[in-house]
């Protein structure tokens, strides 16, 4: 690990400030993601700017009866939450599913949006990597793609982006706030990351500098009848393979409304715009659902380990479908 | 001897003696790591200290064109860079062949392997000069498919003498027996890793005779010293060693790691030095589970009993030798399974590739075989209509029957028995749809199923396991007890090199000594090579080495108690025994107290104890009069629950019936038990090293999975004792079937849920679910 500066944020201000100004700062959360990346090498700032306990620690409910989720709220706290696990279960299941305990206690809501991929040429120093170092090749191309993307990838960058949460937020319409060098902005959590493209570096669309504040969650009354599943190796623990996220609204056996996002399948959490329209209006049924994935997921491109991920995507979205249709009531 | 007594000492045991034989006395260790207090090789810690680090390759082959280490010598804080210019004595070690350099000087045939090694005042200050270190390397093409370094002789050589490590073939009976029902099939088995939680760690200490001691976290103390002497330069006496905690080992620590690095640095700096790899050091720094590809075929005539057996397995040992013989020579030889076979024709490769290197790990060369011959088995079953429990007891051998080699076991081999046990087990309670706990249920805690698409399936697996040392190795083991009154109470030491490695046996030492002398009070002296060899804790063999070598140096220092007793009191010495700190004549009662026979003196004996002779194999058939000195069982039933829409598996139940001789310690017996059954499950359905062009791609806890306690299922166990009249007190290796016949139970169980082949292992969602519809 290279020696570095840590200093703690006292206010937003001067933290924007700080690493604005110092293309070699970063924001220290949890330091899950970070110190880890520090340690293999794959990232060395020279400067952390701690912003876990700046005041955004806290959830409340706004006047319009959203929720606004502070930054430095803990995965853990997040999770156990009485309004977030009665209103929006997708998030509470998203989170427990996430990572261990012990790591959830540390981990922030803002570090968990901007956490790395894990594919392991991104994590190993010793290989060529565009996201790590531009222009050098993408290593999975011809490598072991089991976690690897099957939707919006690029001959640059076939990575997945590791978070269930993000999922989850996804789904939920939810809306990240900033504080950047060019003032406060809000971005849809679905257009917070990007597609990887010719510049595989830049995960998301945030600037140097640019602090995530906060994340709001719009009442979305829906929301209350939600899921989260995710398939992953072993029973705890462990990455997604592929996770869905949904909340449906269903009158009779019609589907009135639903929100779909897949994990584990792109560079992005993966909002499932095709199959929500395929869904939007048509009877519950398992015809319908399957139609709504294959909707979703024709224009999947497997890489040679990971062609599994498309059926495995349907099915998983089937099954959490039948399983919201078929409760009673919310 | 009956089948059901086990041998016994001639002394009648005082079985009553607390903490003695046959009980489950607390362990020293037990409380200290449950609370996180003991300490690890990993903690070791000296005044003024440096810190050492390892260059590694960063390619499975290349030449080394030069190494510059004029950079990192700058770095302040750097006491000293070395290379393969500095190792004192042989450049060269290994377990069997001795083909590995200490550090690279020409050529690296590996990524990881060794190529320089700094010293420093501060660990980051030691890894900030070793990327300074400049080494050129000319790369060349790996080779990395064992199957064609196993015939095509166009491929580039790893090693002057060609890629073949060793060739064995076992022929017996017919090589063209027909049969009327025949199964093949081929299977493969990924690498495993040892995946202990202490990473390779140690102290190096000059000495000033110009020596120096190290204190480390091995499973061979002795096999480290010659070694480690040999690469200094030194004689054996001036490099000491000393066990410190080991964190595990199962196989990985039987190869050098940090040794002979760190002792180079001690001497030339004339410090401490101390070293600790990191994780993903360790999966480059330690050896793995040799995968396996075998063909396999069956043929048995219409009752389903075997006609012959044919086989080709393909072990892929890496860049160096390590275990790879050995492998070879279990793999072939148990490769027909605990069965009768009149005809076989099994053929063994080990070789050489640019892959990481493989070697030792519990189960050595049994656990690839058992996969294949035990779904050769199903097969058969299935072939027939016959129950695939049923088949196996109608081959299973016993005492008499022989093995493909031609040795016959002359010690009771209750397979047949194991199989019924374990059959007869009660099943876990059937799913009934009502289950509340999602963690109850496939993709435990993730959610993804609540019991829709959920399929139930049962398989068995049965497997044969050599313990102790094969092939006509001297294996043996030394212990030092010494006997006094300490206090107004007796009270014994033993000592020995045998390494605890967390199977506890430290405690059986204790057991041993309580027992054969009659005294509670026992201290295991710290191991260490001041007294002689004990071999490695490996192959199933140290209660069955050390604790034969303890046994024997408490007898003769009961012999010269004895004898004065006899002596003094006017008694016939066969008439004496020794109970509860006491000397009790069998017709006069209780004569004295032991502390007063002793007074002042010191009784003391060191003895060695070898078992029976074993013999190497022909090399054109494999056969041997006697190749094992012993041969353990197990059997396995797993239940388990498929979620056939996404192919996650549940291991519901993994239950085992094992032979264990005689339970020294039954608790300890039931954790090694428990602890292999769960390192077998883990090969089942997770555990595997990814290698793509000869790196390893998940060499962390986060990417390369194993079990946790949501994939572990409760454990019946039920463990019998049928001794082995050869072997003290009829003991019988416990630590390795477990690990082995598990293995081919849970995938057996997947089978039969979901109807698929499933040849690999680990087995993955994508193979048990047909995904491509
Ligand atoms: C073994 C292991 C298993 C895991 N398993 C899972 C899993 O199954 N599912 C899952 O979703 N995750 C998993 N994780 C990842 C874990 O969820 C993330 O590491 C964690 O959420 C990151 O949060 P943090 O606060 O620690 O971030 P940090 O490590 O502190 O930061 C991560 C990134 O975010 C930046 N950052 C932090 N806060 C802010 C802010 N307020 N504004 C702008 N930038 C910021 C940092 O500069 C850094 O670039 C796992 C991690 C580990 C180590
Ligand atoms: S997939 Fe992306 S992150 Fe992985 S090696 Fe290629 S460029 Fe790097």
């Amino acid at each position: 690990m290279k020696p570095f500066d840590y200093q703690r944020a006292t206010d937003t201000d001067t933290a924007v400030a700080t690493v604005s100004r110092n293309p070699n700062a970063r924001y220290l959360g949890g330091g899950t993601n970070l110190v880890d990346h520090m340690k293999l090498g794959v990232s060395s700032p020279e400067l952390l700017v701690d912003v876990s306990r700046l005041s955004s620690d806290t959830v409340e409910t706004l006047p319009d009866g959203g929720v606004r989720v502070g930054a430095a709220v803990r995965n853990s706290d997040l999770a156990a939450e009485p309004i977030i696990r009665q209103r929006y279960p997708v998030l509470a299941h998203a989170l427990l599913a996430g990572a261990s305990g012990q790591l959830r206690n540390l981990a922030t809501t803002g570090g968990n949006l901007l956490q790395r991929t894990r594919c392991v040429y991104f994590q190993d120093v010793t290989t060529p990597c565009n996201k790590r170092e531009p222009g050098t090749g993408c290593s999975a191309l011809d490598g072991y793609t089991r976690y690897h993307a099957v939707l919006g990838s690029s001959e640059h960058c076939v990575a997945t982006h590791p978070s269930d949460m993000a999922v989850a937020l996804t789904a939920l319409d939810a809306v990240v706030h900033t504080q950047g060098p060019s003032g406060p902005r809000s971005i849809p959590v679905a257009d917070l990351h990007r597609l990887p493209g010719d510049e595989p570096d830049r995960d998301t669309v945030l600037e140097h500098g640019e602090l995530i504040t906060a994340v709001d969650l719009p009442a979305l009354p829906m929301a209350a009848r939600s899921n989260y599943r995710k398939v992953r190796d072993r029973a705890s623990y462990a990455f997604a393979l592929v996770s869905v996220a949904a909340a449906v609204d269903i009158a009779g056996d019609t589907i009135r409304d639903v929100r779909i996002a897949f994990g584990g399948l792109a560079h992005k959490p993966w909002r499932a715009t095709l199959a929500e329209n395929a869904l939007r209006g048509a009877p519950a049924t398992e015809a319908t659902f399957r139609t709504a994935a294959d909707a979703e997921l024709a224009e999947a491109r497997p890489l040679s380990d990971n062609e599994f991920k498309i059926p495995m995507a349907r099915n998983t979205l089937t099954s959490v479908l039948r399983d919201l249709t078929q409760q009673e009531g919310s | 001897m009956n089948d059901h007594a086990p041998a016994r000492s001639p002394q009648d045991l005082d079985d009553a003696i607390a903490g003695g034989i046959g009980e489950s006395p607390i362990r020293p260790d037990g409380a200290l790591k449950v609370r996180g207090e003991y300490a690890y090789s990993s903690d070791l810690w000296a005044e003024d200290m440096l810190w050492g680090v390892t260059l590694r390759s960063p390619h499975p082959s290349a030449r080394i064109r030069s190494i510059d280490v004029s950079g990192a010598l700058k770095t302040p804080g750097v006491y000293a860079v070395l290379t393969h210019e500095d190792v004192p004595g042989d450049n060269l070690y290994g377990l069997k062949d001795v083909d590995q350099p200490v550090l690279a000087s020409d050529v690296v045939r590996y990524k990881g392997e060794a190529v320089a090694l700094v010293a420093a005042d501060h660990p980051e200050t030691a890894r900030r000069a070793r990327e300074r270190i400049d080494v050129d390397y000319e790369v060349l093409e790996p080779v990395t498919d064992a199957e064609r370094a196993a015939h095509d002789e166009t491929l580039p050589k790893v090693h002057p003498d060609g890629n073949l490590v060793r060739y064995q073939p076992i022929l017996k009976g017919d090589p063209e027996a027909t049969a009327e029902v025949v199964v093949s099939g081929t299977y493969t088995l990924g690498m495993q890793d040892q995946a202990f939680l202490g990473p390779e760690s140690g102290l190096a200490i000059p000495a000033e005779d110009g020596g120096v001691d190290l204190y480390l976290a091995t499973q061979d103390l002795h096999s480290d010293q010659a070694q480690t002497a040999r690469a200094l330069g030194l004689p054996q006496e001036k490099v000491r060693m000393t066990l410190s905690g080991v964190g595990g080992a199962f196989g990985g620590r039987e190869d050098l790691s940090i040794q002979v690095h760190v002792c180079m640095l001690a001497l030339r700096t004339g410090k401490p030095v101390k070293m600790v790899y990191d994780r993903e050091e360790s999966f480059y720094g330690h050896v793995h589970r040799h995968p396996a590809t075998m063909y396999y075929e069956h043929g048995a005539d219409a009752d389903g009993r075997l006609v012959y057996v044919r086989a080709k397995l393909y072990f892929d040992g890496g860049a160096y030798s390590s275990k790879t013989p050995v492998v070879v020579g279990n793999g072939t030889t148990l490769g027909v399974g605990p069965y009768v076979v009149p005809n076989v024709r099994i053929e063994g490769w080990g070789v050489y590739t640019n892959n990481p290197p493989c070697g030792a790990m519990r189960g050595l060369g049994a656990v690839q075989p058992a996969l294949a011959y035990e779904a050769q088995l199903d097969k058969l079953a299935e072939a027939l209509d016959m129950d695939p429990v049923d088949v196996r007891i109608r081959n299973a051998i016993s005492r008499g029957e022989s093995i493909a080699t031609g040795q016959v076991l002359d010690y009771p081999a209750p397979v047949a028995e194991l199989l019924e046990r374990v059959r007869a087990l009660p099943m876990p309670p059937e799913r009934d749809g009502t289950e509340l706990d999602i963690r109850e249920l496939p993709g435990g805690a993730s959610n993804t199923t609540h019991g829709e698409g959920v399929y139930r399936g049962v398989g068995y697996g049965v497997c044969i396991k050599n313990i102790c040392y094969a092939e006509g190795a001297d294996d043996y083991s030394t212990a030092r007890v010494r006997l006094q009154a300490l206090g107004g109470e007796p009270a014994a030491m033993v000592h020995t090199a045998a390494a605890e490695v967390g199977q506890g046996v430290v405690t059986v030492q204790q057991q041993i000594t309580r027992s054969e002398l009659g005294v509670e009070r026992v201290t295991v002296h710290p191991n260490d090579t001041d007294v002689g060899k004990a071999g490695s804790s490996s192959a199933s063999r140290q209660t069955y080495m050390t604790g034969g070598a303890v046994k024997t140096a408490c007898e003769a220092v009961r012999r010269r108690l004895l004898d004065r007793v006899a002596e003094r009191f006017g008694e016939a010495f066969g008439d004496l025994s020794l109970a509860g700190g006491k000397i009790v004549s069998a017709s006069t009662g209780v004569l004295t107290e032991i502390v007063d026979v002793l007074g002042d003196e010191v009784i003391e004996e060191t003895r060695e104890y070898h078992h029976r002779e074993t013999y190497p194999m022909d090399a054109e058939d494999g056969s041997s009069e006697r190749v094992q000195v012993q041969h353990a069982f197990s059997a396995h039933r797993a239940v388990v629950d498929v979620d056939v829409e996404l192919g996650l598996v549940k291991v519901v139940a993994l239950d085992c019936s094992q032979d264990v001789g005689k339970a020294v310690n039954p608790d300890a017996v039931v954790g090694q038990i428990q602890g292999g059954s769960a390192q077998g499950l883990g090969l089942a359905v997770m555990e595997e090293i990814r290698v793509g062009d000869g790196a390893i791609r998940n060499p962390s806890f986060t990417d390369y999975l194993i079990p946790t306690i949501l994939d572990t299922p409760p454990m019946k166990i039920d463990v019998i004792e049928r001794g082995d009249p050869n072997s003290p007190y009829g003991v019988r290796g416990v630590g390795e079937p477990p690990t082995i016949s598990s293995t081919p139970a849970v995938v057996a169980a997947v089978r039969a849920a979901t109807g698929k082949d499933l040849t690999h292992v680990p087995v993955s969602p994508e193979h048990v679910v047909d995904f491509g519809e």
